[in-house]
């Protein structure tokens, strides 16, 4: 397994996640006031503290932690040893050595440098065309919720991450990858800029009805919203009329056609909501997948906190937390596919001791860094 | 990854962006398709299809079938993203096929994977949207359910493909062994808002829809400007751009008012700075609310439409005009990173249907014409 040195911020933060998922040694080197990460609400706990922001127990988990101040002489010191034992090293810019120094101490190391992530999220989500697309029609158009966003582009941090790791694996060489994260937020509007360049078609936001696929939208019930996708298949819109026993829908043939159904989305979409009002989610989302019709409940993700396929497939697991006793974890998708359990997001400097320790400084030079706060 | 053989049985879109991501790095895909089942140019979409080979076989077909899994016993990576049972029953699945080949690395891109109660369910984009919280995560509280009009998950679940494909390349290079990888979409989008799982679970709330406004920044906001559905964003983060934005837009007083000096005193009044910044900002067009306010150190940005991203000479450059011979190219996006060493493939025009039939089974199977003419008359290639 590779040693990796995680210098991320939130838009990267997700690909070290993802290494650790796969059971690489993986080493979050943040300030000794602890990275910003740590301090993004919410929180486990409900009161604000470095070890139980939300954000830090899901992306650093399986990680070690190492304290350390990198902008003064004696932590890059100690970074440069540090350096010397690492097979990969992810950095959100800029970072503490130069490429070439990197190099000079260890050759073969992937060096993967994560550009482009200053602007503000929503600054750089407006800019990337994403939030022309993203809300409701005729309203503010708005963001991602949750930080969604920076999961994605973690994402494409990792695939540039594996694919070096993978060419190191196979010729010994290392070599230099940079990820543009702005970028990266545009690579996701690839569908309607296709659409706008190839059949001159406008994207836009459409809330809960009719996004990507025109017949589909997110319906009231009893105990809460659901949602349909109708695809352009007849034997769904048969099935779907069976269902409803909706008079209007059904006595008009002209809507077997798809073309008829696209003119009048509104007007099906209309009557699908006033009808499934009367009936429970559940029951809605259970009779429309018997049916083979794409429906699923709209949820929270406190909705998720028991679902039985996220348990079933052991991606949410219990676990026993130090401070918070018994409670979920999701392991992470990789993790799960691996079956591979993940420890803990680590406290603040948790690896300091041993790491310092296998880097030759000795117990009073580990008291001299920590008195000078380096460590 | 040149030379990396891959056997696409993917279609629309999750499996279709874990291949051609592959085929950016430099792998071989050759996308198995059917005549029969052609969907016509609509869904010939350059980004489906760029940087592949396609060849056409008939899989119910007994002789297209025998070819499907010759291609199959030499491919390095298998992917598929049909329902859970289909490629079992055209006896393509990873137990029929790795007896042969050992090293053979097997991925579904389902929507929920192949176990678990939920693994016959249908999926489409939406339907995950809205199940992993996305839609009520995004918004603010009372909003209805809200999405993003594209193929988020599709997205998120093909790059979760490369990257498992990637880790089982790595794991083959030291074992020998290939895998049967059974990837979730569900379960990646989910990972995506993991945080906010663990602090539901935690706390027994769901998370609070912040609609456009942070944590931490004060004022943020999405600000209306002149013209239909233009709007202007802007994000506060230190004291210094607080001055800036009320000496920008006017209002040197707010700079002065000391309710208004610390974050927390912003955020108390947001609402009553949103008022002030959308009273300056409907007068002005974005552009000119944008560049008024960059000047003034504030950080702000246009919103851009997807035609604006990729007209602009500051942004768009991920995408690359598509070889062809239209008279305005086609733009697809290509990778958002670069490489220092391996070189990335170059783009290439949508691959047509079966266009590479003869030539996919000369180079992976040895095949003369002579015998590809028998299967053509087998009716192998339909």
């Amino acid at each position: 397994m590779a040693r990796v040195l995680d210098l991320t911020r939130q838009a990267a933060v997700y690909a070290t996640r993802l290494l650790a998922e796969q059971g690489h040694d993986v080493i979050r080197i943040e300030s000794p006031e602890g990275d910003d990460l740590r301090r993004l609400g919410p929180f486990l706990g409900d009161v604000p503290d470095i070890e139980d922001g939300a954000y830090h127990q899901f992306f650093n988990a399986g990680k070690r932690s190492l304290a350390l101040d990198v902008t003064c002489t004696a932590g890059r010191e100690a970074f440069e040893r540090l350096a010397a034992t690492a097979d990969v090293i992810v950095a959100s810019a800029p970072l503490p050595l130069d490429e070439a120094q990197l190099r000079a101490i260890r050759p073969d190391v992937v060096l993967v440098v994560v550009d482009g992530d200053q602007r503000p999220e929503l600054c750089a989500y407006a800019r990337a065309g994403l939030l022309s697309i993203t809300g409701h029609p005729g309203k503010m158009p708005v963001l991602m919720g949750g930080h969604i966003i920076y999961a994605a582009t973690g994402s494409w941090v990792m695939v540039a991450t594996a694919a070096a790791m993978l060419v190191q694996q196979m010729t010994g060489e290392g070599q230099t990858v940079t990820v543009d994260i702005q970028e990266c937020f545009e690579t996701f509007l690839d569908h309607a800029v296709e659409n706008f360049t190839a059949r001159g078609r406008h994207t836009e936001r459409r809330g809960h009805r009719g996004a990507v696929t025109p017949i589909s939208g997110a319906f009231p019930s009893v105990d809460g919203f659901w949602m349909l996708s109708l695809s352009d298949s007849v034997e769904r819109w048969r099935s779907m009329l069976e269902w409803m026993q909706d008079p209007v829908l059904a006595n008009d043939e002209s809507l077997l056609k798809y073309d008829e159904r696209l003119k009048h989305a509104d007007l099906i979409l209309d009557r699908i909501g006033a009808w499934a009002k009367a009936y429970p989610k559940q029951e809605l989302v259970a009779e429309a997948q018997r049916r083979r019709i794409p429906s699923a409940p709209v949820s929270t993700s406190l909705d998720l906190a028991d679902d039985a396929q996220l348990t079933d497939r052991g991606f949410l697991v219990e676990i026993d937390h130090p401070e918070h006793g018994r409670m979920l974890f999701p392991r992470g998708a990789l993790a799960t596919l691996w079956d591979r359990n993940v420890t803990l997001a680590p406290r603040l400097g948790e690896s300091n001791q041993e790491l310092l320790g296998e880097l030759g400084y000795t117990a009073e030079e580990h008291v001299l860094l920590f008195e000078r706060s380096v460590s | 990854m040149a030379g990396l053989k891959v056997l696409d049985f993917t279609h629309v879109f999750a499996g279709p962006f874990c291949t051609r991501t592959l085929a950016d790095l430099g792998a071989d895909i050759v996308h198995v398709e059917s005549k029969s089942r052609d969907p016509g140019d609509v869904h010939r979409a350059s980004y489906v299809h760029r940087n592949k080979r396609s060849i056409s076989l008939d899989l119910k077909n007994d002789a297209g079938n025998a070819v499907a899994k010759q291609l199959a016993i030499k491919a390095d990576v298998i992917v598929e993203n049909f329902s859970s049972s289909v490629m079992r029953r055209l006896k393509l699945d990873y137990g029929a096929i790795s007896p042969e080949n050992p090293g053979l690395i097997f991925i579904s891109l389902s929507g929920y994977g192949h176990t678990g109660p939920r693994s016959a369910w249908t999926s489409m984009n939406m339907n995950l949207q809205a199940y992993t919280g996305l839609m009520l995560t995004t918004g603010a509280e009372g909003d209805p359910p809200t999405s993003v009009s594209n193929s988020w998950n599709d997205y998120i679940g093909g790059l979760h493909g490369v990257i498992a494909v990637l880790q089982a390349l790595s794991d083959r290079a030291a074992t020998g062994r290939g895998r049967n990888i059974d990837l979730s979409q569900f379960e990646c989008s989910v990972a995506t808002i993991g945080a906010l799982l663990m602090s539901s679970a935690a706390t027994g709330r769901p998370p609070q829809r912040m609609g456009n406004r942070s944590t931490n920044a004060a004022p943020q906001g999405v600000y209306p400007c002149t013209g239909k559905d233009e709007w202007c964003a802007v994000s506060v983060q230190t004291d210094e751009q607080w001055h800036g934005l009320a000496n920008a837009i006017g209002k040197p007083a707010l700079a002065g008012d000391p309710r208004l000096a610390s974050a927390v005193g912003r955020m108390r009044h947001h609402d009553e700075l949103d008022a002030a910044i959308a009273a300056w900002t409907s007068e002005r067009t974005k552009e000119d609310a944008e560049r008024l306010l960059q000047a003034a150190g504030v950080p702000a940005e246009r919103m851009r439409r997807v035609q604006e991203v990729v007209n602009q000479p500051d942004s768009g450059k991920v995408y690359l005009p598509l070889p062809g011979d239209r008279p305005q190219p086609v733009l697809a996006s290509s990778v958002p990173f670069r490489f220092s060493r391996s070189p990335l493939a170059p783009m290439t025009r949508a691959c047509r249907l079966g266009e590479h039939t003869a030539e996919v089974l000369h180079d992976w199977l040895g095949f003369d014409d002579d015998k590809i003419g028998a299967l053509d008359a087998q009716k192998a290639f339909v």
